[in-house]
């Protein structure tokens, strides 16, 4: 068992891909926001890249290990330590019972880190799934983010498991996601599903824009401030069954990383966003974007590049071959 | 209107949206019902999950297994071979919920949002009541309750139904809020475009509000027995009827809810024909308010 000291800002257990399956019911997917870190984390201690470990977010959890076990640390640095001894990231690292690990603020660039043990964390799946939906409470640890004094449950790593840990691995360089040096962030959309509510200068001003991350985002949405929008005739000439303003349409599914106009303020939908609604989407994040957006912090700026479908599932083919044992040293 | 051909808009690199028309009426909502049903059935390889709503069906899939150009062809098939939904004849529940209309919690709701987010904005009741031609906020009340609700999609939150009149006498519409409101009553009942909905828990929202339930429609402790297949209480094909009550009967059942005495008032005798509805709805006259 882990013993939680100290929680941290909203630390909680994801797996990957996260509750699939339930969309119609309203729920969304939830899972770790960046999972290129997620999956590398999981790989170096032997997990599948599925496995249940836990994203913090900005200020990281303290958390005493009652067992010996192996433990990696991806994402954003975190100034990692166990008990007071500076621990390196992106790779493995043994831990013996009665020891400590301790994670600060996310330090420059990077938003969340991702702390994956040998066998997994071992909470009960909620429809499949053990990530944490916290706004609704439901998966993880008693449906939130991880609290002070709890014990989270895990799976004890198996032998090939504790063999692997007494070699040392590292995810090689250029296998790592990049992350930005300047708090400025390219990030790649693939224009819809509603782009043809947008007018030629409102798709010019979207993708010359500088937009800035705003404090008002969570695990739900990223909202951005920036320039306002401009819609064709068919976001004016509508049934009234849309609703009047411009951007509302009949009620409709919402994608991961759709980017969502509700009125001129544009919010892109994360991981535990609504599955539905009555807003257009005239941008989406695929998924060779998605993983950054877990990394920006509010006030980082974002750049959008536009990508065919064709190209963004080409280059989610790339990361997809990264995120495997091939990328361990 | 329902398009000839129905549009496959992508999401990114793993969704696709397909829609059927740019209007709301029941063929449209069986057409995304059906495809979706479809796919469960088909169980073709890559597809992840679908959400279907009033006009169209969200598709997940995963690009790894199939792209999207090997997708549309395969989803092209499947809408042509969807039977008419002429002659369904479905089992359908009908929930009777006692709701307070023009209520004090979602009053404060909108006084909190014009305090503090839009000092323009017009009182949701007065606005639905000017823009929909009628006389009073009661004059609203009367033809939103008169008509059963069909609950066309479960989305935006576990258990949030996504609802349409289905007397025509009772259609209204309504603009969303711009920008949205942050917080919005548990159990508040409101309306955005032509659509009417119930907020299953304190959460954002972007409709019309002018009403409240006192009955849970989702419940993560699964506290009534409605609650055991499914933590929300809705599937598609539900029907809703909103019956006024008073503060203090809203009250009341409030307490039942509470001590878990409460007994959800539903009846599942019922089946709906289609062909009924349709030959109904074209024997009366639309313009007729209540």
């Amino acid at each position: 068992m882990i013993e939680v000291i100290k929680k941290g800002l909203e630390s909680s257990i994801q797996d990957y891909p996260g509750r699939l399956g339930f969309c119609d019911q309203g729920f969304p997917c939830s899972g770790p926001m960046d999972n290129w870190s997620f999956r590398l984390a999981n790989i170096l201690v032997g997990n599948q890249a599925s496995d249940a470990g836990l994203e913090c977010q900005y200020l990281g959890p303290t958390l005493k290990f009652h067992y010996d076990t192996v433990i990696a640390i991806t994402g954003a640095d975190m100034q990692a330590k166990l008990d007071d001894e500076a621990i390196p990231m992106w790779c493995n690292i043994q831990v013996k019972q009665g020891q400590t690990l301790s994670l600060n603020f996310a330090k420059g660039v990077g938003a969340r880190t991702y702390l994956a043990i040998a066998g997994g964390f071992a909470t009960e799946p909620w429809l499949g799934s053990r990530s944490t939906f916290n706004k609704a409470g439901v998966g993880g640890m008693e449906g939130h983010a991880i609290q002070d004094k709890q014990m989270l449950p895990v799976n004890a790593p198996s032998d090939k498991q504790t063999q692997l840990g007494q070699k040392q691995r590292s995810v090689k360089r250029d296998a790592r996601p990049v992350f930005s040096s300047n708090k400025e962030w390219e990030i790649e959309v693939v224009r819809g599903p509603n782009d043809d509510w947008i007018d030629d200068a409102g798709h010019e001003r979207f993708l010359a824009a500088s937009w800035k991350l705003s404090a008002k985002s969570d695990r739900t949405g990223f909202r951005l401030d920036g320039p306002d929008w401009t819609f064709t005739p068919k976001a004016f000439d509508k049934a009234l069954e849309h609703g009047t303003e411009p951007s509302n349409i009949i009620d409709q599914g919402y994608p991961l990383g759709a980017i969502n106009l509700a009125g001129q303020t544009p919010i892109i939908l994360m991981n535990d966003g609504p599955s539905m609604g009555g807003f257009i989407n005239p941008y989406t994040v695929p998924t060779v974007g998605f993983w950054k957006l877990g990394q920006a912090k509010p006030g980082d700026t974002l750049h959008f590049k536009q990508v065919s479908v064709q190209e963004a599932q080409s280059l989610r083919k790339h990361i997809n071959t990264l995120c495997s044992e091939d990328s361990i040293l | 209107m329902i398009y000839p051909e129905p549009k496959f808009l992508p999401g990114g690199d793993r969704y696709i949206l397909i829609e059927f028309g740019n209007e709301m009426n029941l063929e449209l909502n069986f057409m995304g019902q059906g495809l979706a049903a479809a796919i469960k059935e088909e169980a073709i390889d890559g597809l992840i999950e679908s959400a279907p709503c009033f006009a169209s069906t969200l598709i997940h899939y995963d690009p790894d297994v199939i792209g999207f150009d090997e997708l549309v062809p395969l989803l092209s098939q499947l809408i042509k071979d969807l039977g008419p939904s002429e002659d369904l004849v479905l089992d359908s529940r009908i929930f009777y919920f006692p709701t307070v209309y023009l209520d004090p919690w979602s009053n404060e709701c909108v006084e909190d949002y014009i305090e503090k987010i839009n000092p323009d904005k017009q009182k949701d009741p007065e606005l639905v009541t000017e823009l929909n031609g009628l006389e009073s906020p009661e004059h609203f009340a009367r033809v939103h309750s008169a008509t059963e609700y069909w609950v066309a999609s479960l989305g935006f939150w576990p258990g949030l139904p996504f609802m349409m009149p289905l007397d025509p006498r009772c259609a209204m519409t309504a603009p969303k809020y711009n920008p949205p409101r942050t917080w919005t009553p548990k159990g508040t009942v409101g309306m955005g475009g032509g659509s009417t909905a119930i907020y299953p828990d304190h959460l954002a929202g972007g409709y019309q509000i002018f009403g409240r339930i006192p009955v849970p429609i989702w419940d993560t402790q699964k506290r009534f027995p409605q609650f055991e297949d499914s933590i929300c209480l809705f599937k598609p094909g539900d029907r809703v009827k909103f019956v006024p009550c008073t503060i203090e009967e809203f009250e009341h059942i409030e307490r039942q809810v509470k001590d878990g005495t409460y007994v959800y008032n539903l009846v599942e005798y019922q089946k709906f024909s289609v062909k009924s509805y349709k030959a109904w709805t074209q024997s009366i006259d639309k313009n007729i308010r209540f």
